[in-house]
């Protein structure tokens, strides 16, 4: 059975049992990994996975379940199951489903999965780790290939079926000399193809030198309140402050600092934030939202200045704004018009960070956390590489602070981001 | 098809090299209510079969949500095959993995009439309503539920089988409300235990204790002032001893994160914390009762044994699966856990604590001259350097040895091994955590247990 009956049979059984509205997607997964652990390609795995997801609303009562099961009992039980759910959630009339939409099919990636190619590039990754940087000790390397096929249906005739195959690389590392260790750094990206070798993908290379460089660490001379240089690796640490809290938990629960700032400048007008997860520049993106609607590009920060939410459909009717065009996610940053090196270079006492390792901030943005794999900066040059260094300040000035935008991004398939500068965070 | 109902010796034939074959089924319920909403009501099932196969060296793996026997079959050759592509590239003949024919079944399923979804839903909005009328001016409150079951069955070529069933139910409650400068202010718990949603709250008792504490804490909050930063005399709080167990040491205890690196490999042996100290790696059971997350047989077919990470402030030993216990040439642990029918095993922490000691919590308050006592912990990280860091939500200036003014929210860090030797006073109370949910490579249920710590710590801060 393919997915598309499937999910229609499935869809016209949970209007059989009595919903209102109803949506079904179901999604096959085929997932061809090879790992490699301390210098050796140690797992092949091959995973075939199934997904079935049911939602219904009954009397403005919702409930959503699913199974990885696709008989005919599985699902009927199934239905069953979301009918007795619904019954006893509350009526809500900010529950609906998509409207119609013309039906459509999505098609992007690769088709079938190079295993020669794969073993290829993970045996050069570890041949060229071990010649280049010898006291790096590569804790794991995967390449792995996902396709998923996925359809979409709802009681409002929408219908869109997806298919999409890409590669996964993720890398963690870190590096020894005598009784020193560096930090453990992770790094990873999507791709559509294998044409590229790892250590040349995004600063895949830079990283593995700075780990190297990482073993001999020192404090800085003393607490500071300077630049936070951050590096596109964990610029989402920051910004994903941002979106987190204008997505629907936080702005339903009025907890969010962002609500009511529509139109109005929240960040630096140097940060532009996209959503984009139609561009075909970023493997990893999608076609269609959680709650079925065609996705679009979509545009969170222009110059600094709020121009959506990130509400789904239930955020939006709950609160009676407009629903983001898209699920959020695959978000670009704009670049600026000063290279890495000026953005560094202007800097009188800072940290470039390249991995956060923070605690939750706070609702109104305070954060600390330390930085790991990073360096002290002090008259517009890296100085050394630091240790037990933690910095703290509020995620919301933090982004309205930042003087500086590198043109120089790096494409990591789910994300496209520069080096930000940001002002005023304290170091100690 | 039902794992229960599945026979899994008669595909013992089917194995050609080392290989271990398991059915497993994970089952979430989750219910949310925010502001007396229900905004998510969801189930989630999913399991299957999985395969995997040691051929020389190299480790093949496969997995396949169909149980019907055609697929078993196929998974176990598919794994079996894919073992062989490596093999036959990076093989190495001589390549041998430690034996184990562990024995055990275990099943934490109640016994009761399983409560439909609309009676959860009526038992959280009876919590719910107890914060309606209890905790004034709040701005949002949340009350949510998570019960999660894994259910496995395993069979290895080496004759190790079990069948198992594992279950926690979990419930957290979250309140906002505002300071005098309008500003949101946040307090959230997370509690529960081992077991089914039915044996685990037969009443809303415990939540309304934990509702009332909060709500408290949550005032003390409002008038919170921020901890200086630098490095402080501290007391953490017992519900902080075991993520401070779990990210501090227990990671950098593992036996892959040792063998990658990781600083602990060079101190086995040594003394790296104070001889108060004595952590340790539970299986299942602790003085006699069964711990939050027990685990009798690993999905590697080794029965779970307790490991003594530090005996009196020294090292002692690491945290094993088949491979990291080759490679060390130590013993097997049982430690080799999977989160998902799609996932290998890999060494998982299963209930990690650091032993209580024999001090009353007052006096080690009242040991502090100017400090902090922390409590509840967000989320952590730890570093195969023996950095760590963790989260904290919660605490309380210490002045000559009383407490003063809460403090807001902020981040402790330290290195472990110089950390553990800072401490001076254990608490004579065990808490355990069962609501902990490691993140590394695959997600996986933990326990994590210990008494109040006097310690330093680094407080991040302005």
């Amino acid at each position: 059975m393919t997915e598309q009956s499937l999910a229609r049979q499935t869809l016209a059984g949970i209007l059989r049992a009595g919903f209102d509205k109803a949506t079904c997607r179901v999604s096959q997964d085929e997932l061809h990994e090879l790992q490699a652990e301390t210098g050796e390609i140690n797992l092949f795995r091959t995973s075939f996975e199934t997904d079935v997801s049911l939602s219904g609303i009954a009397g403005g009562r919702r409930a959503s379940l699913s199974i990885n099961k696709t008989d005919e009992a599985a699902v009927g039980a199934a239905i069953n199951d979301l009918k007795t759910m619904a019954d006893g959630a509350n009526e809500d009339p900010a529950h609906d489903i998509a409207e119609f939409q013309s039906p459509e099919r999505f098609q992007g990636g690769v088709g079938e999965p190079d295993y020669d190619a794969m073993f290829d590039r993970v045996v050069e990754f570890q041949r060229y780790a071990k010649a280049q940087y010898p006291t790096l000790n590569i804790r794991s390397v995967a390449a792995t290939f996902v396709r998923r096929r996925s359809c979409l249906v709802n009681s409002n005739d929408v219908l869109f079926e997806t298919e999409r195959g890409l590669y996964r690389v993720a890398l963690s590392f870190s590096s020894r000399e005598g009784t020193n260790n560096s930090s453990m750094m992770y790094t990873g990206f999507a791709t559509y193809d294998l044409n590229t070798p790892i250590q040349d993908a995004t600063n895949v290379d830079a990283l593995l030198r700075q780990s190297t460089e990482q073993v001999e660490t020192r404090h800085i001379p003393k607490k500071f309140k300077g630049n936070l240089v951050i590096a596109p690796n964990c610029l989402t640490d920051f910004t994903g402050f941002l979106t987190a809290r204008i997505g629907d938990g936080p702005m339903i629960a009025d907890t969010s600092v962002y609500k009511g700032k529509l139109g109005q400048s929240v960040a630096s007008p140097l940060l532009t934030l996209r959503s984009m997860p139609c561009s075909d520049d970023l493997a990893g993106g999608y076609w269609v939202t959680g709650d079925g609607y065609k996705a679009a590009d979509l545009t969170l920060l222009e110059a600094g200045v709020l121009q959506s939410y990130l509400l789904s459909l239930y955020g939006a009717n709950k609160l009676g704004m407009e629903r983001a065009v898209n699920s959020g996610g695959a978000y670009v940053v704009d670049g600026g018009d000063v290279s890495c090196d000026q953005l560094i270079g202007d800097v009188e006492e800072g940290i470039l960070i390249t991995r956060f390792s923070g605690g939750r901030p706070n609702d109104r943005g305070d954060f600390s956390g330390v930085a790991k794999n990073s360096y002290y900066i002090r008259d517009g040059r890296i100085q050394f590489p630091i240790k037990e260094t933690t910095v703290s300040g509020n995620m919301v000035d933090l982004l309205a602070s930042i003087d500086a935008v590198s043109a120089e991004r790096l494409n990591f398939g789910y994300s496209l981001l520069p080096w930000v500068r940001a002002r005023g965070v304290t170091a100690s | 098809m039902q794992i229960a109902q599945i026979d899994l010796t008669r595909y013992s034939n089917q194995f050609s090299s080392y290989t271990e074959l398991r059915l497993h089924e994970n089952r979430v319920q989750s219910i949310a209510l925010l502001n007396g909403d229900v905004i998510a009501n969801t189930r989630d099932t999913s399991g299957g079969v999985s395969a995997r196969v040691f051929d020389q060296g190299a480790w093949g793996f496969s997995s396949s949500a169909d149980l019907a026997n055609p697929s078993i079959e196929a998974t176990i050759k598919a794994a079996t095959s894919n073992a062989g592509f490596l093999a036959r590239r990076t093989g190495d003949p001589a390549a041998t993995l430690p034996r184990s024919a562990g024995n055990r079944n275990s099943d934490f399923s109640s016994n009761k009439q399983p409560l439909s979804q609309e009676e959860k839903i009526a038992f959280l909005r009876r919590i719910d309503q107890y914060i309606t009328k209890n905790c004034p001016d709040l701005v949002s409150r949340q009350v949510s539920m998570n019960c999660l079951d894994m259910e496995k069955m395993l069979r290895t070529s080496e004759g190790a089988s079990g069948y198992n069933i594992t279950t926690r139910a979990l419930l957290r409650v979250a309140l906002t409300t505002r300071n005098d400068q309008g500003e949101p202010i946040e307090l959230s718990e997370g509690f529960g235990h081992r077991g089914q949603f039915e044996d685990v709250f037969p009443t809303t008792d415990e939540a309304e204790i934990v509702v009332d504490k909060l709500y408290r804490q949550l005032l003390d909050k409002k008038q919170a002032v921020k901890p200086v930063s630098g490095y402080h005399d501290v007391v953490l709080a017992s519900d902080l001893a075991g993520i401070l167990a779990h990210e501090a040491i227990g990671h950098t205890t593992e036996g892959d994160i040792v063998r990658a690196g990781s600083i602990a490999g060079d101190h086995v042996g040594q003394q790296v914390a104070s001889d108060l100290v004595t952590m340790v790696d539970f299986a299942h059971t602790y003085e006699g009762e069964t711990l939050p997350v027990p685990v009798y047989l690993d999905d590697e077919g080794v029965e779970s044994q307790d490991t003594v990470l530090i005996d009196r402030g020294i090292l002692q030993s690491f945290m094993h699966n088949k491979d990291s216990a080759q490679f060390f040439g130590a013993e097997l642990t049982g430690n080799a856990r999977a989160f998902s029918y799609s996932d290998e095993p890999l060494v998982r922490m299963r209930n990690t604590a650091i032993l209580p000691g024999q001090d009353k919590f007052e006096d080690m308050i009242a040991a502090i001259d100017d400090g902090y006592l922390l409590m509840r912990p967000t989320n952590g990280q730890a570093d195969s350097t023996s950095e760590f860091m963790f989260g904290v939500q919660m605490g309380y200036e210490i002045k000559d040895g009383k407490l003063g003014r809460a403090t807001t929210d902020t981040t402790i860090s330290g290195i472990a091994f110089d950390m553990l030797k800072e401490i001076d006073m254990l608490s004579d109370e065990m808490v355990w955590s069962c609501a902990g949910m490691c993140g590394k490579k695959q997600p996986m249920p933990v326990g994590m247990g210990g008494p109040a710590v006097k310690t330093k710590v680094f407080i991040g801060g302005e």
